[in-house]
């Protein structure tokens, strides 16, 4: 084993750790600072983890048809979203960094979503299968934003690596770069829907389909959707930071990775408090909304083709 | 030992016997069944060791001639390079499970006599043979075109008592006629006016003497040689079906021809045109002649129109209702992806830099990558669909639920096969749609329209995953049926061993092919080292690709990369992990109803049908067209209730 393989696993290691570890607390962050918002007084910003860990012992009730399915797509929902982390920088170089690259990232990003919907498909609940029908729209419409924003770095730096793409290559051009700010107002425009808050959480929609997907399920299998959802907000967020917030990466090791979880932090922050302050959108009216952001994407696209 | 040109003639001899044979013992299906195997396996033993001569050792020096008779002109020459190698695999690799499952699959039409399939079946396959390896751009052009038309048109009418199946089949070899003529009058305009430049020779027609003919032509005839070359897009692209042609034929079509048959047809068949259009395109245009033939600008057309068709079919086969008319738009739009690699190919070979012109082979390799990959897995997913109809006696979705507890091996099979033609990572068809992606996004440095069409491919890759999601989940997955529940009570609804193992076998395929792409690529590098011809030479000196089975594939610079194994590491050891965490609580488990939120039981009325997917993408895309038409006899359930 040389150096590079150990470093790899070393930093994949670290990369997981950190997500399972951080995700359920910004998730309490944000349960914490959405009650507050609301006038509320809210739970402990643990609380996720003690639900976490409550759900992991309760009875595991299977009422899908395909039981075996349902068990994969459980598992497989929290493995690729942890297999995502390792393609990430984390404050410090990618992991997967020589295994793969950015076209694997986008279509990686979308195998995380592709589990929820066998998941839901195998329960066979008719609210399941109105949540997935949905979520498959809005996947539709959603993956080419976070591609588009990825390739109008790959098309400045003329690579697909991750370290080099990952690191603010949006802005990576000689005069003014219209497209890297397009994208960034583009990607913060739609990055609820990403992490599937409100007011582009219409597929779980709780006050009409009862979680959608996740509607059949409970237990550790409940726990592990709830993780990997979690997971996701961390995953997505230090997706955007790498991208478009690169500034402070390169200081000298425990200030940048600070800095680096800072952002990330502040990004979360945000996400929480559009969410408190919006009432979800209709399904037809997220898809008008998406659209015309990628048309204003493929606008960007066009011009980083041309150099700006 | 025989030479790779006499293999390929003589496995055409033992189809066209086997075609004799088979109809002499079609009183028995299973019988004629088996021989048609033995026949098929047989010429496909004799394709393999003559691509694997080929790719091997190379090809022969020259074109290999047979019944010549000079005083009439007729010859018939046959050359096996690189590129109809991989072809002949493709048809080979695809016909043997095609033919195994057929043993068992025609058992299930009671009232139609085999005498009329296994026959066809095999001057089918022969003619494809035949086509994708001679080099006279007319006569033989012409013989072994009817040959595979004729026989395709009898095998989509097989099951002549359903009127709408003769209606596809005569719309078919409309279509296959027009194209047969566009072609010809293309290979005519080429062959006449070098000849009138040139004065005439003998075999004006063959591939050799138009591409020698060329370059004067192209300097001084440009309209005339331009006319020939739209028609020679025209024609294979009628066959391949190319939009606005694509939507005529091929959604009629493959849904009414038995599924081993539209397992063919979408496979193997419809690729002769891709394997014009490269063969025409970039073979017969030697390297002296690249300054006046207008390369970048045939590039950009065909670029565009595969964009066109991979958005337009998808979209279309996101409509669907029907299992096997599903898979037939997805063709129309999976040979958009190939069109997009073929057309980013010709649009980035002409420039000077070389590293440019390396992403000019990366495209190649992914448009022919994909020609293979697409044969692997939409031969399979005719397979499972005829599985399913086989299982259900239906092709409509709607209907269709649960089979997965029913049919497991089956519902698995077509899950790698709806993950591959998805492009999820792990599976062939990720490998292919990857390589042209990196070819047209960092190609987009030089011409400047290629990322947009790889967007809009990245965005189709999620509608054809949303197709699939809905393919695979209200037929595998949702809750079972009342047509499937009642079918189920009658008998067992999973398809015999002997319909399974060609499905297990294509399976393993696109999952090798994916988590070792490295195989793939250096049989496409040999390939291109062996097929050295006109701009075929340019491609095979890129090399641009370093590959192992180990490190997986990438550009030589690392600028792309992707190493399928590292990757199945990483994800086997977090599912663990997964696993662990779930296992954490020893929770008990224990199988209950699903909760209908106060209903007593689920009526047909409440079911979420195929129908109801995607109604709002599905309006806002009403105008481009194929919309189901609503199925003769009962109405939807959903009509149903008040």
């Amino acid at each position: 084993m040389d150096r590079s393989m150990i470093w790899m696993t070393v930093a994949g290691v670290l990369n997981v750790g950190l997500v399972l570890l951080v995700a359920p607390f910004f998730q309490g962050v944000l349960r914490k600072v959405t009650a507050r918002i609301q006038s509320r007084q809210g739970p402990p910003i643990p609380q996720p983890y003690f639900d976490l860990l409550k759900l992991l012992g309760k009875e595991d009730i299977e009422s899908g048809e395909s039981p075996v399915m349902q068990r994969f797509a459980v598992y497989l929902s929290l493995a690729t979203v942890l297999t995502v982390a390792c393609l990430l920088p984390m404050g410090y170089g990618a992991p997967m960094n020589g295994a793969g690259d950015v076209i694997l990232l986008i279509y990686l990003l979308t195998l995380c979503g592709i589990c929820t919907l066998l998941a839901g498909l195998a329960a066979g609940s008719t609210y399941s299968l109105v949540g997935i029908s949905r979520e498959m729209m809005s996947m539709i419409t959603l993956e080419p934003l976070f591609a588009i924003a990825i390739i109008v770095g790959a098309l400045h730096t003329h690579s697909f690596r991750l370290d080099t793409v990952l690191n603010g290559s949006v802005y990576a051009v000689a005069g003014f770069p219209f497209s890297g700010l397009i994208m960034l107002v583009v990607i913060l425009l739609s990055f609820q829907a990403f992490v599937q808050r409100v007011p582009f959480d219409i597929s779980e929609a709780e006050t009409e389909l009862m979680e959608g997907p996740l509607m059949e399920y409970s237990g550790p299998k409940l726990a592990l959707f709830k993780y990997a959802h979690m997971a996701k907000l961390v995953i997505y967020s230090t997706l955007f930071v790498a991208l478009f917030v690169p500034w402070g990466s390169e200081f000298v090791f425990p200030l940048g990775w600070l800095l680096f979880w800072a952002k990330v932090f502040v990004l979360v922050l945000l996400v929480t408090l559009v969410a408190a302050t919006h009432a979800r959108y209709r399904i037809d009216q997220a898809i008008r909304y998406f659209a015309s952001l990628v048309a204003v994407a493929l606008v960007a696209l066009v011009l980083a083709s041309y150099g700006h | 030992m025989m030479s790779p040109e006499q293999a390929v003639v003589v496995s055409i001899l033992i189809c066209l016997a086997g075609a004799v044979l088979t109809l002499l013992v079609s009183r028995s299906k299973t019988i004629a069944g088996w021989l048609a195997f033995f026949i098929t396996a047989s010429t496909a033993v004799l394709i393999f060791s003559a691509v694997a001569k080929v790719l091997i050792t190379g090809p022969s020096p020259h074109p290999a001639a047979f019944w010549a008779m000079p005083k009439v002109g007729f010859v018939l020459r046959i050359y096996v390079d690189g590129l109809t190698a991989m072809f002949l695999l493709l048809a080979a690799l695809i016909a043997v499970p095609a033919f195994f499952y057929s043993i068992a699959y025609m058992r299930h039409y009671e009232h139609y006599s085999v005498a009329r399939y296994y026959p066809y079946f095999l001057l089918f396959l022969a003619a494809m043979y035949g086509l994708l390896s001679t080099t006279d751009m007319m006569w033989f052009f012409f013989i072994f075109w009817q040959l595979m038309t004729l026989p395709g048109y009898a095998l989509i009418r097989f099951e002549s008592r359903k009127p709408e199946n003769v209606r596809a089949a005569n719309k078919y070899l409309i279509m296959m006629q027009i194209a047969c003529v566009a072609t010809m009058v293309g290979a005519e305009v080429l062959a006449v006016t070098g000849a009138a430049v040139r004065g005439t020779v003998n075999l004006m027609y063959d591939f050799d003497t138009v591409s020698a003919n060329l370059p004067l032509l192209l300097s001084t005839r440009p309209m005339a040689t331009a006319f020939a070359f739209a028609l020679f897009l025209v024609g294979f692209g009628i066959k391949m079906g190319m939009w606005p042609f694509g939507q005529i034929w091929l959604p009629d079509a493959h849904p009414a021809a038995p599924s081993p048959v539209s397992a063919m047809l979408s496979g193997v068949m419809i690729k002769t045109g891709v394997y014009g259009v490269m063969r025409y395109f970039l073979w017969l245009v030697p390297i002296s002649a690249q300054e006046d033939y207008p390369l970048a600008r045939w590039g950009m057309i065909i670029a565009v129109l595969g964009t066109i068709t991979l958005f337009t079919g998808t979209m279309q086969a996101l409509k669907q209702e029907q299992s096997k008319r599903l898979l037939a738009f997805h063709s129309i739009g999976q040979v958009g992806y190939i069109l997009l690699g073929t057309g980013a190919c010709m649009a980035l070979l002409p420039s000077a830099s070389p590293a440019v012109a390396a992403l000019a082979t990366i495209a190649f390799f992914g448009a022919l990558f994909h020609v293979l990959n697409h044969g692997l897995f939409k031969g399979l997913l005719f397979l499972n669909a005829g599985s399913m109809l086989h299982a259900t006696g239906t092709q409509d979705l709607n209907k269709m639920g649960g089979l997965m507890k029913f049919m497991p091996l089956t519902a698995i099979t077509a899950l790698v096969a709806s993950f591959s033609i998805s492009g999820v990572p792990l599976f062939n068809g990720f490998v292919s749609k990857w390589s042209i992606y990196v070819a047209a996004i960092q190609g987009g440095a030089s011409v400047k329209y290629l990322p947009v069409c790889a967007v809009i491919a990245i965005l189709t890759s999620a509608l054809t995953l949303a197709s699939f999601i809905k393919f695979f989940g209200v037929s595998f997955l949702s809750r079972t049926s009342t047509l499937v529940r009642s079918k189920a009570e009658t008998g067992r609804l999973e398809v015999p061993w002997m319909m399974q193992l060609p499905q297990v076998l294509l399976a393993f395929f696109c999952v090798l092919l994916g988590v070792v792409p490295a195989i793939g690529f250096s049989l496409m590098q040999r390939a291109l080292d062996a097929s050295r011809g006109g701009l075929g030479t340019t491609l095979a000196n890129a090399a641009p690709m370093r590959t192992g089975p180990l490190t997986g594939i990438g550009e030589l610079n690392s600028a792309a990369l992707f190493a399928p194994l590292a990757l199945a590491v990483v994800l086997g050891l977090t599912f663990v992990l997964a696993y662990s965490i779930a296992k954490l609580g020893s929770a008990p488990r224990r199988a209950a109803a699903p909760w209908l939120c106060g209903y007593v039981r689920e009526a047909d009325c409440h079911r979420y049908l195929a129908h109801n997917f995607y109604g709002e993408i599905k309006r806002y895309f009403r105008w481009l067209g194929g919309m189901p038409r609503p199925q003769p006899g009962k109405p939807p359930a959903w009509k149903e209730t008040t």
